[in-house]
Parts: C-alpha cells; sequence; structure tokens
C-alpha cells in the first residue's frame, strides 16, 4: 500500500517554540462502516491559531467535531486514537464530555444566537454551570463582549434579541457566548464564510487578539484567510477510500510560500492533480 | 493507495487558465526584456570600437524603452498579485520576475554608461586595440542568455553552474586593468583615455555579477531556497 504521506506531518513544525496544546494521535474516525478519518496526526500549540485546510469532504469537520466530542452526537461515529488536552485523552470514555466542551468551545459556519436577550446568551453557558449571582453575571457578560470586540457596539442594549443585530456581530455574541465558559480552546468552523468582508476581518483580528489568551484551531475554505490568521496550517485530503488524510503540516509561511508536497502545493495555488 | 482529491485528474481542463496566460505573458515580456538588454550591451561595445557616435546615441535611446519595459512588467506582477492572490511556486516566481527585471534594468543602465563613455571620447582615438574588452560584454551577454533560459525553464543545474562562468570574466577584467595601468605609467597624459576605458571593462564586470543574481532567483523560483551563489573566485 502506497501512502504518500509527506514526512513533514509526523514533525514538529519547523518554527515550533511553544509547548503542546493538544495532541492527535492516530485518529481514525468512522461513520458506521464508512471512514471518515485515516490516521489523523496533529499537533495543535498553545495560544497559537492553527488553520485546518483542504478540499470539501476531506474531513476537516470531522477532525474539528472530534476535538470535543461533538462527533457523539452523530449515530453511528465511533472514533479510535487519541486526542490528548494537557495530557488527559478526549476520547476516553471515561472523559466527561460535557467538561470536554466547557474547555474546548466552539464557533460554528451561521452565526447561531439563542432567541434570547443579548445578556441571556452570553450568561447562558455561565448559569448552566452555576453561577447565579447577578453581578457575577454581569461582570462574565461584560468581560466576555469586550473579550469579543462587541461590548461597545452592544453595552446599551443588551437587553435586545440577540437575533436584532447584524450576521458580524452575531458571529462576535456567538464568540463571546463561548468564551463565557472560560474555555482553553475555540474551535472555529468557516466562522467568517457567512460573513461580508469587513465582518469577516473584523472576526480575523479578533481571533490574533484571543490567541494570546486562547488555543484556536479554524477549519476554513478561504486560503487567504488561512494565510492571514494562522501560526501553523495543516493540509488534509481524501484517499481512494474517501477517508480523509493529513498531508502535510507545517508553518503557515513555509505551507504558502514553500511547500514540501506537491498536492498541497497544487491546492494553494488553486489547481489540482 | 494514491491520495487524490477524490475525482479523476485526467480530462479535466486547467483550473486557472487565465491566470496561467498571465503568467506566460509575464515571462515572455520579460525574455524580451532580456533580449533588448543583450543587444544593448553587445551594441554599445561595438559602437565604443568601431567609434559611431550615433550607434553610442542609438543605445542610450534605447535605455528609454528597456526602463519602460521594466516599469510596464512590474506594473502587470502587481496587478497579477492583487488580482490572482498568488501562493508558493506562482507567488516565487512573480517575486521573481520583479527581482529579474530589475537587474536586468540595471544591465541596461551598464550599457548606456558605456555609450555615454563612447560618445565623450568623441573625435579621440582609442588608447588600444579593443579585444579584451569585446571579449567580456560577448561571455557576459552569453551568460545571460543561458541564464535567462534556465529561468524560464527553472533550470536548477545551469543556474548553479553559470555564475562560475564569472571568473573568466574577472580575468579578463584584471587584465585589461593592468594593461591600462602600463599605459598610465608610461604616460600619464593617456589617464583620463584609460579611465574611460577600465570604465567601460567594469560595467562589463558588473553585467556578469548580476548575472549570478539573476541564477538565485532560478533556484529560489524552483526550490524556495533563498542563498547567495558563490563563484569561484569568491
Amino acid at each position: 500500500m502506497d501512502m504518500e504521506i509527506a514526512e513533514s506531518v509526523f514533525q514538529p513544525p519547523s518554527n515550533a517554540e511553544t509547548r503542546a496544546k493538544v495532541i492527535v494521535k492516530n485518529l481514525t474516525v468512522y461513520y458506521s462502516k464508512f471512514r471518515a478519518l485515516n490516521e489523523i496526526n496533529l499537533t495543535a500549540y498553545d495560544k497559537k491559531i492553527t488553520a485546518i485546510i483542504g478540499p470539501s469532504g476531506c474531513g476537516k469537520s470531522t477532525l474539528l467535531r472530534s476535538f470535543n466530542r461533538m462527533n457523539d452526537l452523530t449515530p453511528g461515529c465511533r472514533m479510535e486514537g487519541e486526542i490528548t488536552l494537557e495530557g488527559e485523552n478526549v476520547l476516553s470514555p471515561s472523559m466527561d464530555v460535557v467538561s470536554v466542551r466547557r474547555r474546548v468551545g466552539m464557533v460554528f459556519q451561521r452565526p447561531n444566537p439563542f432567541p434570547k436577550s443579548i445578556y441571556d446568551n452570553v450568561a447562558y453557558g455561565p448559569r448552566l454551570y452555576g453561577i447565579r449571582h447577578r453581578s457575577d453575571l454581569d461582570e462574565i457578560v461584560e468581560h466576555s463582549l469586550k473579550s469579543a470586540a462587541l461590548w461597545d457596539e452592544v453595552k446599551d442594549k443588551l437587553n435586545q434579541s440577540g437575533l436584532s443585530i447584524s450576521g458580524g456581530q452575531q458571529q462576535r455574541l456567538c464568540i463571546a457566548r463561548a468564551l463565557a465558559v472560560e474555555p482553553e480552546i475555540i474551535l472555529m468552523d468557516e466562522p467568517a464564510s457567512a460573513l461580508d468582508p469587513i465582518s469577516t476581518l473584523r472576526i480575523e483580528e479578533l481571533m490574533q487578539e484571543l490567541k494570546k489568551n486562547y488555543t484556536i484551531i479554524i477549519v476554513t475554505h478561504n486560503m487567504q484567510q488561512a494565510a492571514r490568521v494562522s501560526d501553523y496550517t495543516a493540509m488534509m485530503m481524501i484517499d481512494d477510500s474517501r477517508a480523509g488524510r493529513m498531508i502535510e503540516y507545517d508553518a503557515t509561511n513555509i505551507i504558502f510560500t514553500r511547500p514540501k508536497d506537491k498536492r498541497t502545493e497544487d491546492y494553494v495555488t488553486g489547481r489540482f492533480g | 493507495m494514491n491520495i487524490t482529491d477524490g475525482q479523476s485528474h485526467k480530462e479535466r481542463p486547467p483550473v486557472r487558465k487565465t491566470f496561467e496566460t498571465e503568467i506566460q505573458q509575464l515571462k515572455d515580456e520579460m525574455l524580451l526584456l532580456g533580449s533588448m538588454v543583450e543587444q544593448q550591451i553587445i551594441g554599445a561595445v561595438e559602437a565604443l570600437k568601431k567609434r559611431d557616435i550615433e550607434a553610442s546615441r542609438h543605445i542610450k535611446e534605447i535605455d528609454l524603452q528597456v526602463n519602460a519595459k521594466r516599469y510596464a512588467i512590474e506594473e502587470q506582477v502587481m496587478i497579477v498579485i492583487a488580482t490572482q492572490q498568488p501562493m508558493a511556486h506562482d507567488l516565487r516566481l512573480l517575486a521573481s520576475i520583479l527581482e529579474v527585471s530589475g537587474e536586468l534594468e540595471r544591465m541596461g543602465d551598464y550599457a548606456k554608461g558605456i555609450a555615454t563613455v563612447s560618445i565623450r571620447i568623441g573625435d579621440q582615438p582609442l588608447l588600444k586595440p579593443l579585444i579584451d574588452i569585446p571579449r567580456m560584454a560577448q561571455i557576459g551577454t552569453d551568460m545571460l542568455h543561458r541564464a535567462l533560459t534556465a529561468f524560464i525553464n527553472e533550470d536548477v543545474e545551469s543556474a548553479r553552474t553559470i555564475p562560475k562562468q564569472d571568473d573568466e570574466v574577472d580575468g579578463l577584467y584584471t587584465q585589461v586593468y593592468h594593461e591600462l595601468m602600463m599605459f598610465v605609467i608610461q604616460d600619464p597624459k593617456t589617464i583620463e583615455r584609460a579611465n574611460w576605458l577600465l570604465w567601460v571593462a567594469h560595467n562589463l564586470e558588473r553585467v556578469a555579477d548580476r548575472v549570478s543574481n539573476i541564477c538565485e532567483r532560478t533556484i529560489f523560483t524552483a526550490t524556495g531556497e533563498m542563498k547567495e551563489l558563490e563563484s569561484n573566485s569568491d
């Protein structure tokens, strides 16, 4: 079996300067009999942005959803291998899924605020984890909205519906909602693909602010976005059995200027095959 | 088992036809600029040798066209970068085309310098018959021609060997220098005429040096490796 996997996939990126936050080791994911991901290896570094790129259907979102056990919600889904978060295996049956999802927050492609007030959207998670005092909640809401660069725009209308603000603001509200439970990692699945260019750039700028405190893993179809925002880039493709494979992983500036694998080169320059 | 994008590659047309056409046009324009500069250098030395002032003036006029073409290439590269967002190899190639057109334009300036010398010498006879200087021009333009071919073909092997020929040009330059110094020592009144020819030889020596820079860009485009090539004499 000729597995043409670039050696760089198994090496630490060439300018790795921080410690590993999450390590994916030989992750294989099945949906019933269909193998969606095949032997994925990846290390996401602490307080860095890791981008996952690759053509449609290559398993980027499946990989992303593995980090916080979102795949558990898909019937027939089975995961093999290991994902260690600070040394603890997220995939272990004894792992508390609720705690994993608190530590690993997620932002989706389309902004999905709850049909509640802006305040209640952000306070939702903390309330779920038992915070009841109004002053504590006020503080969390303000801090989270400030961290999501939304506070100044909504501070006078916290009681308005989360659905009443613009798409870009809604997405930042979803980021604030994710931050409110103090996660360590934020997963972003095409977080700007439904937004206009200015809102997109705002989210990208926000990511640079967020990475001072959080580790971010982002899936994106927009290669310029991956090049602009991320520190490391992982390139995925599907093999002949249509299972997703990791073919190259390196510092972003290397992936976009001198990738080692021909298929990465073809993908980032917009030419397949 | 090969990893593919899950579709057959065989019958598909190129995905980025417009972009590829634009890149091809830029390569063609760069080659055209290169051949203008080759002609300019050979022509400048010919005019000097034959004492043809009219031809020397013409060489200076050609330099305006060379400069204009260099700016046109630069502008077109900017447009392609802005509109096509090149990555990886494409980006390296476009960055190299910018650099190489700059090098070519400077080589054109050297030819213009030689034409200026020829015009200044005017009616005065040359200090000595020109033998080594045309030879320097011949080797330099030959190196340039091969360097541009290697650039277009991304021929890394040739790009590594072409700069070694710079030693020959350096050797001729040293020879011309010593010869001219002998004239000056024997008759200090020849100093101005010796100086003019030394200026010409120096310009030709610089042409060969700049060929090495083009070869460095060829290696960078093909491999992503950016480092200075050394000729044997370094």
